[in-house]
């Protein structure tokens, strides 16, 4: 096809596109038809960068592009096994990605997080990761991802809310680990993310720590109870009930070829709106980066309005204008330097596009252009707007030469400060150990998690719990301990599950330390690069329901161990950088040289054993020649 | 009444040999030489109409950062030639363009001038890192994947696809690394080869391998229609061609920097020949001795279009009834046998995303029940045969009856 052809195309299918949105728009969503709502109901794109200065120089660029299709709800999983006509809606989108909605419902996901996340995050300098400023009361993200659900999970983290109607593989259903197998594929191949790594060695449903975001929607009740729900589900009325799966890879590299596909999910691409700054020489360039994928349901009424399925595509990266000034030394920052990039122009199909800008305190700085509208310490930029061309959004600092880091650390940003590590020199045990700093003047009360691949093993009768370098045990903090141990060969392989309730008094350090075994490992479950070591997905420490008691119910009762004031828990889940532990390495040779050397033997042997079995001693009669018999 | 007699009779003889002219004018029209006028430019005596192109980097380490940005340069070449995304595999063992030590991140470069960056902004990596393996390769080539394996790693050619597969990566005589941690042999890569033939899952190969004592690597090969060329003899090693000061490592291999200088001259429209290709090369500037195997190669290689393996066509493919009705009759059992299958794959497909379910037995299927479709049907061959001898015995009539008057 020629260019011009192409081009000519392009033009069509963009037109199409409108069309598509104005004739949706225009169309008003008519009363829900049972499960099949239609699709085509309303889709609204709205799009948000927050970008939010950090005290020690960097900048946190946040983008969020949210998508939602109102009416439109999950598909049931009980229709997962019938035949095609009847199995599942036509989807029609105007602006929600297809290919993400195809696998969303050939698998009947509720809801879906997917993380590539590459860097460490400080969270005592940072803050929360995600779209938010430090002018908001809480640390939430104010746009579309709930609290807590962006996550700072080193590598490749996925994890979903699948319904099963209960009526078992019997009736035709489609278990959750098939669907959990199937949507780990479909994403790696839409993601080129190496998520197949993600199987059942890696795969847990630690539902306490990853509650769903937003609702789940009650399953249709035509079939049959289950009567034995797992602990790790949630109820969904009619016999039907939640499972999620969770899986973690931490040696995932992070690169362009995934950012290609995340972009190609935006309605404007990389060529107008936002989604232009969205630059992978600048991207992945930036000290911490991560993209996320985050589907969730949103209920009719209540603070959802009409509710349907909402879609966040999130960026993010903590850029240091620092060590890009060079010698400079300068913090000043503008589009131009960060993304090397403009918003060249604006998204059609957005309802919304704009750019917050948390203005610093207490320092004389200029912003051009001017912003939109300045609530409090926060500046927005409408790029909506008529004059929105070109927007080049900088902030400098009039009066500062060169940056100075701050001597003294500032003030953590996080309510726990925690330090994870390995102990121990032998391959064969280990320790480990975390202190989990309380940086409140009220006690905390967080849910504990681990979940480590079967090469380790956690001995849960050395765990002890100290306090503030107190020697004495203090396990009257740690409650409501759960373990589940690895599974590590055969059928049922499975990661060990750690979790707990830890109390912490205001302004104390805890700290746990638990000793355990390193696998020793056949010599064809080495990867690759085996001397460098295993990755170890982080810790997480989570908010627990205090008084909540709909899931979580074992954690509650650790309410009432704490004698001293009312307790609080953490605003959002906190996620430890990875470890590596160094296990047992054959000499990878060695292996050859058995076999040759046994190759070598067995020729000898078996030679000469059957050179003496088959020959035939005879007398020759050297007068009649060689003639035998 | 004689006259008008004489007037009926030509009009008779006219008419039927009208009838003539027409049947044998239209023989000389062949469906494909419609369709060749339809399309366009047809010069390639390949006969393919798709292409793909299979390209591994099978070394590890940032060390290795030369065998990356050869794989990258092969993926941007054939790219440019019209190849898309959904038609590459690109197997990358590392990640060089965001490893730490890169000073230009998201980038990879393959000269010291760092003018062309090879990762770009839309690059599309199938396999990458542990994925790269032995096992996952020769499952690619042979088509023997997981069911849940989505279409964008899965090597979905058919007989009519010219497929090109590039290795580059540190190899021995008749062995190539994978990782560091394990080799395929010439022969595993061979066997795999017959069985893409036997699966019909090529109509000509192109293998090319850039590593040391490359060219023992296609000794092996004993099916039909591959082309094969390799960067160095036994005994010779292959080297990198330059090293950058930035970067810190070799950027680019000799023989693979060769070829793609050779292939910026190249584009869509191009009638250079692969003998043009293989005649270029220059052991001198390569520092190495490069090998071609063409002996199961069935086309003179001065007919055959460097783009038949490196561009990407779009040719509609034309049936020809009359020879597909003879090797018919020998299909007919397989045919029955891969409808029960289809059968089949069709019913499974129902709960799957749509795209999982299509593999090379399937489309085996499809192509053998096209071909029941066309028994059935009147075909134009049989029709224009009935035209031409109802023209000749009405010829023949005319004159007996013109005889039988006189």
């Amino acid at each position: 096809m020629t260019p011009c052809a192409f081009r000519l195309t392009k033009c069509l299918l963009a037109l199409g596109l409108f069309s598509l949105a104005s004739t949706s728009a225009s169309a008003s969503s008519g009363p829900g038809q049972g499960h099949a709502a239609p699709i085509q109901a309303r889709e609204t794109f709205d799009e948000s960068l927050t970008l939010r200065p950090l005290p020690d120089g960097r900048v946190s660029a946040a983008f969020e592009f949210k998508t939602v299709v109102r009416g439109a709800r999950p598909r049931e999983p009980g229709s997962l096994g019938r035949a095609r006509e009847e199995g599942d809606v036509s989807q029609h989108y105007a602006l929600f990605p297809l290919e993400l909605g195809q696998i969303l419902r050939a698998h009947a996901v509720a809801e879906l997080h997917l993380g590539l996340r590459a860097g460490k995050w400080d969270y005592d300098a940072w803050g929360a990761p995600g779209a938010w400023t430090t002018a908001d009361p809480s640390p939430e993200p104010h746009a579309g991802v709930g609290a807590g659900a962006a996550g700072a999970a080193t590598g490749a983290e996925l994890y979903a809310w699948m319904g099963d109607a209960g009526g078992g593989e019997g009736e035709g259903g489609v278990s959750i680990d098939d669907r959990w197998t199937g949507l780990r594929s479909a994403l790696a191949g839409l993601f080129c993310a190496s998520l197949e790594s993600l199987d059942e060695r890696r795969t847990c449903a630690p539902a306490d720590a990853f509650p769903p975001s937003g609702t789940l929607p009650p399953l249709a009740s035509q079939y049959r109870p289950r009567s034995n729900a797992s602990g790790s589900s949630i109820g969904a009325g009619g016999g039907g009930y939640y499972e999620l799966r969770h899986a973690l890879q931490p040696a995932e590299h992070v690169c362009t070829e995934n950012l290609t596909p995340f972009v190609r999910l935006l309605p404007c691409k990389a060529a107008a709106g936002l989604g232009r700054l969205l630059n992978p020489q600048k991207l992945f360039g930036a000290d911490w980066h991560g993209l996320g994928v985050h589907v969730r349901w949103v209920a009719p009424g209540g603070g959802g309005g009409e509710g349907g399925v909402e879609l966040v595509l999130a960026a993010q990266g903590v850029f240091d204008p620092v060590r890009l000034s060079g010698s400079y030394r300068s913090r000043d920052w503008s589009f131009q330097r960060l993304f090397d990039r403009l918003v060249e122009a604006r998204c059609p199909v957005a309802r919304s596009s704009r750019v917050y800008v948390e203005l610093p305190q207490d320092v004389a700085y200029s912003v051009v252009p001017e912003p939109t509208k300045v609530e409090g310490a926060v500046a927005m930029y409408d790029l909506l707007a008529e004059n929105a061309e070109r927007v080049d959004v900088s902030l400098r600092y009039l009066l500062e030469k060169q940056f100075q880091y701050p001597t003294a650390r500032p003030p953590s940003l996080s309510p726990l400060t925690v330090r994870r590590a390995l102990h121990g020199t032998s391959q064969a045990h280990g320790a480990l150990a975390v202190s989990v700093t309380n940086n409140l003047d009220t006690p905390v009360r967080v849910g504990y998690l681990e979940t480590l691949p079967a090469l380790v093993t956690l001995w849960l009768h050395t765990l002890t719990v100290t306090l503030d370098g107190d020697a004495r045990p203090r396990n009257d903090l740690l409650t409501d301990l759960t373990y589940q141990p690895p599974l590590p060969h055969g059928a049922h392989t499975g990661p060990s599950v750690l979790q707990a309730a830890l109390a912490i008094p205001p302004r104390a350090t805890l700290r746990l330390s638990v000793d355990m075994g390193k696998a020793f490992l056949r010599y064809t479950e080495h990867q690759p690069d085996a001397m460098r070591g295993w990755d170890l997905p982080g810790a997480v420490f989570f908010p627990l329901a205090l008084d909540d008691k709909s899931y979580g119910a074992g954690l509650a009762s650790a309410k009432n161990s704490n004698e001293t004031a009312v307790a609080t828990t953490i605003g959002y889940r906190i996620h430890t950088p990875n470890l590596l532990v160094d296990l047992a390495t054959p000499d990878f040779s060695m292996p050859y040289n058995v076999i040759i050397l046994s190759c070598t033997l067995i020729t000898l042997i078996f030679g000469s054993v059957f050179n003496m079995l088959t020959r035939r001693w005879v007398l020759v009669d050297m007068d009649e020649g060689l003639d035998v018999e | 009444m004689l006259s008008s007699l004489f007037s009926r009779c030509w009009a008779l003889l006219l008419l039927s040999l009208a009838l003539w002219t027409t049947s044998t004018t239209a023989e000389g029209e062949t469906p494909e030489k419609q369709a060749a006028d339809f399309f366009g430019r047809h010069e390639s005596t390949s006969g393919h109409t798709n292409n793909w192109a299979v390209l591994v980097c099978a070394s590890r380490y940032w060390f290795n950062y030369r065998h990356m940005a050869n794989a990258l340069g092969m993926y941007r070449t054939v790219k440019r030639l019209g190849v898309p995304d959904s038609h590459i595999i690109l197997m990358l063992a590392d990640d060089a363009a965001c490893n730490p030590r890169n000073p230009f991140p998201g980038s990879v470069f393959a000269s010291s001038s760092r003018s062309l960056d090879l990762y770009g902004s839309h690059v599309e990596v199938d396999y990458r890192g542990t994925d790269v393996t032995v096992e996952n390769f020769l499952r690619l080539l042979t088509g023997r994947v997981s069911p849940d394996m989505p279409r964008s790693k899965r090597l979905l050619s058919d007989d009519k696809s010219n497929v090109f597969v590039y290795m580059t990566g540190h190899g021995g005589n008749e062995f190539l690394k994978f990782q560091d941690s394990e080799e395929i042999s010439a022969f595993d890569i061979a066997d795999a080869f017959e069985q893409m033939w036997q699966k019909r899952r090529y109509n000509e190969l192109f293998f090319m391998i850039d590593t040391c004592q490359a060219n023992t690597m296609y000794t092996k090969f004993y099916s039909p229609n591959i082309l094969a060329t390799g960067s160095s003899q036994i005994e010779e090693n292959s080297y990198s061609y330059e090293n950058d000061a930035d970067i810190g490592v070799s950027v680019i291999d000799s023989y693979t920097h060769f070829v793609l200088e050779y292939m910026e001259r190249i584009n869509k429209t191009s009638q250079t020949s692969l003998q043009d290709f293989f005649n270029a090369y220059n052991p001198h500037t390569i520092r190495s001795h490069p090998g071609v195997r063409s002996d199961l190669f069935q086309r003179p290689l001065s007919d055959t279009l460097l783009t038949d393996f490196f561009g990407g066509v779009a040719h509609a493919e034309i049936f020809d009834s009359s020879s597909s009705n003879i090797d018919f009759e020998l299909d007919e059992e397989f045919a029955s046998k891969w409808q029960a299958v289809y059968d089949d794959a069709c019913n499974a497909e129902t709960s799957s995303d749509g795209g999982d379910a299509e593999n090379s037995s399937e489309r085996v299927a499809q192509s053998s029940i096209r071909k029941i479709g066309e028994k059935l049907d009147l075909s134009p061959g049989k029709w224009k045969e009935a035209r031409k001898w109802a023209s000749v015995a009405s010829l023949g009539a005319l004159i007996a009856w013109a005889a039988s008057r006189w």
